[in-house]
């Protein structure tokens, strides 16, 4: 009885939400834009004031088009939208009231690039860079360095646009013998796209491999010729050939409850000592076999969410697992690095010194670089760690090991930047140079696929995940 | 995506205006693939799935930067597989989360517990995609088909009586967007359905894109009461909607834009 009632309130309190709609309308009519009572009960103050603010019209002609500093090039994300708009064909439904036309009164996203992933062409002297925000590959003179009073550098070349097949890349690599650029799609494309070093604007990929879906990391074995890549949807690690096409299949798997894969992300080899590094951020769940007479998708392809075993799921803390090189099924790592003493929150790019025998590791959430040594095992402290107001890093997901001019590059999701230091750097220290894509002042959305969103109606909020 | 998180803004926020907090980091549980977020206005808490660790989250509505969730259901008992979808009611104390069937949780429920009931239909062949509560008329509101690039096969609603267990004949049957964009919300007071229709098959954008309203007061193959932004308008790859009733807006997010925008539409309400 007394939980009866207690409904009956809440959906009365619902009901009368409703009924308050009209009193919202009036407020809202003066949130939008009419001129406001403090206005109306304006003193002088000395100060500049808000005299009036009047709507703009709702109309369908020209308005002040948000154009993203690589637009110039042509062939960015913003380019081609504006192309398709303009070759659309309207469709009716009888019966509805269409508004095809109809402007958001607010529109929330960034309009710089958010960079997730770094890489170094040593031999051409640029530095390459991924972008989760608005699609697109930014290649720049390796020595570019942004001044603190200029908004962002231009870069050299920008890969962008639909045809691209471009969206939501977290994973890199660059080709040491020619330069060419490999870039991971996570989400939505299911491809790895591969450019020409030279490639500009709205071109199609290369080469495009077909991949699991939410591929991560890449890394390559130059002399196996064989390209590695990390799968969170499936806690899961394939081989492919390097110079794989299409919907080859990839030479090898290694999936399964003893591999300690869980959301892998970042992944780097040292194949002096024939070593895989995998970061992990730590959710996952078993996967049951095939059934008799079922088939993978192609050979050695992962067992997919359909095979879940279900309530199997865990959350495990963080981790970086280290197997053999040529691991594969269901393997267990030969060493895990894991524990409090290691500072991981969310490790996610990877980057390997095999010289000095130093694993890098770019840890988004303790806005920090951390170095470890390569035979590191259990719970263990960095042997070094770039982290501090002075480093500029702020989430960084893409760190980047160039040897050839003894230095680490680290890409910063969350300030519109990539910052470069000694590759012997410790503590606190200002990077060598700064590449900005945005102004200092602008702050990084790090929107990235939102899906679903909801309203707060307590404090009037809009949640938005990624 | 590179970085895992629920950013949250001002309800007037625009353009690229900073996020008033955010829930990221290790201790949250979060991990990338949330593909659907409920605001619980009584209890003021908020609950997202994690599909990797076969999850659902409950945070406080204040949540702030690296916080755990306050309720964790996951487990051997809870038969989530890859929860991807889910809706609250926050009047019964429920949590839907459709896997194929609808598993019903108790909104208080943490740890390794049991759904309170299982909801399917062989006869309308339910292949539950996404849900929505509507704790006014006591009914919850299921998509079938549609997305995730199946060439326009077509969405349906099903609405089936909120307390419904086992296999059930849904009360109504209605068309929706040809290729749904993602999670849809309702507006019980009057039966309204506000899904988004996105391209079909393997495009990244395309002219289809649009908002649009339906009413679930009756079923059948009804066309939208209105499409707003779409076909042919700004929109590129729409994904979820939610309501901000008391400012009579449509909130929505599109995939390719990157970026969250408000209609402000009364007609609607």
């Amino acid at each position: 009885m007394a939980k009866g009632s207690r409904s009956e309130k809440r959906v009365g309190l619902f009901l009368a939400m409703s009924a308050v709609v009209g009193m919202a309308v009036f407020l809202a009519s003066f949130n939008e834009g009419s001129i406001g009572a403090s206005a109306l009960s304006r003193k002088p103050t000395g100060q500049a004031q808000l005299v009036s603010a009047v709507p703009l019209p709702n109309v369908d002609g020209e308005m002040c088009q948000w154009v993203p500093a690589s637009a110039s090039e042509g062939g960015s994300l913003y380019a081609a939208l504006l192309q398709r708009q303009e070759e659309r064909a309207a469709a009716t439904f009888v019966g509805t009231k269409d508004y095809p036309s109809m402007r958001p009164v607010r529109w929330i996203r960034d309009p710089y690039a958010a960079f997730s992933a770094v890489a170094v062409d040593p031999i051409n002297n640029e530095v390459v860079m991924t972008d989760e925000n608005l699609f697109q590959i930014m290649v720049y003179d390796r020595t570019t360095n942004t001044p603190p009073t200029a908004a962002m550098s231009e870069p050299k070349r920008v890969i962008a646009g639909l045809h691209t097949k471009i969206e939501f890349q977290c994973g890199l690599y660059i080709d040491p013998k020619n330069g060419d650029i490999y870039a991971v799609n996570n989400d939505t494309v299911d491809t790895l796209v591969i450019f020409d070093r030279n490639a500009k604007g709205d071109v199609p990929p290369t080469r495009e491999v077909y991949t699991p879906h939410g591929t991560f990391g890449i890394a390559v074995d130059e002399q196996a010729e064989e390209m590695f890549l990390t799968l969170q949807h499936d806690s899961a690690m394939i081989v492919m050939r390097k110079y794989a096409q299409g919907d080859e299949a990839p030479l090898r798997l290694l999936q399964g409850d003893a591999t300690g894969l869980a959301d892998p992300h970042g992944i780097a080899l040292d194949t002096k000592n024939g070593w895989i590094f995998i970061a992990n951020h730590g959710a996952v769940s078993s996967r049951r076999p095939l059934d008799p007479g079922e088939k993978p998708e192609r050979e050695n392809w992962p067992l997919e969410r359909s095979q879940a075993v279900p309530g199997s799921g865990r959350s495990l803390p963080p981790s970086i697992v280290v197997h053999d090189i040529k691991a594969k099924g269901n393997a267990r790592p030969l060493r895990v690095i894991q524990g409090p003493k290691t500072q991981f929150n969310w490790p996610t790019g990877l980057a390997i010194d095999e010289e000095r025998g130093e694993l890098f590791v770019a840890n988004d959430m303790g806005n920090s670089i951390l170095v470890f040594n390569v035979t590191d095992s259990g719970d263990v402290a960095p042997k070094r760690v770039i982290k501090g107001p002075k480093t500029y890093l702020a989430s960084p997901t893409g760190v980047w090991v160039d040897k050839k001019n003894n230095e680490v590059w680290a890409a910063n999701f969350m300030n519109h930047s990539a910052t470069v230091y000694p590759l012997d750097a410790s503590g606190d220290v200002a990077p060598k140079r700064i590449i900005r894509s945005g102004p200092l002042d602008q702050p990084a959305l790090g929107i990235g696929n939102p899906h679903p969103v909801a309203y707060d109606t307590k404090r009037e909020q809009i949640l938005v995940p990624n | 995506m590179a970085h895992p998180q629920i950013a949250v803004f001002a309800r007037l926020a625009d353009q690229n205006a900073k996020p008033v907090r955010k829930i990221e980091g290790q201790k949250t549980l979060l991990g990338r693939t949330m593909h659907a977020i409920a605001y619980d206005e009584i209890h003021d808490e908020f609950v997202v799935p994690q599909q990797f660790a076969q999850a659902i989250l409950t945070f406080r509505g204040d949540a702030n930067g690296e916080v755990p969730p306050i309720r964790v259901i996951q487990g051997s008992n809870t038969r989530l597989e890859a929860p991807d979808r889910l809706a609250v009611d926050a009047v019964h104390n429920e949590i839907y989360v459709p896997e194929g069937h609808v598993l019903v949780f108790d909104r208080r429920a943490n740890g390794n517990v049991a759904p309170i009931r299982v909801i399917e239909s062989k006869e309308a062949r339910m292949n539950a995609g996404a849900v929505a509560a509507d704790p006014l008329n006591d009914l919850i509101i299921v998509s079938t088909g549609g997305g995730f690039g199946s060439g326009g096969g077509g969405t349906r609603f099903l609405v089936f009586d909120r307390m419904s267990s086992g296999d059930t004949k849904p009360k109504l049957s209605l068309s929706g967007p040809r290729s749904l964009g993602g999670p849809f919300s309702v507006y019980p007071p009057k039966k309204l359905i506000i899904a988004t229709n996105r391209p079909t098959g393997e495009h990244l954008s395309g002219p289809d894109s649009y908002l649009g309203i339906w009413s679930y007061e009756k079923g059948g193959d009804n066309p939208p009461l209105w499409r707003i932004a779409g076909p042919n308008g700004i929109l590129e790859m729409p994904r979820g909607t939610t309501l901000d009733v008391k400012n009579k807006s449509i909130i929505m997010s599109d995939k390719r834009l990157n970026s969250v925008l408000t209609f402000y539409f009364p007609e609607m309400f």
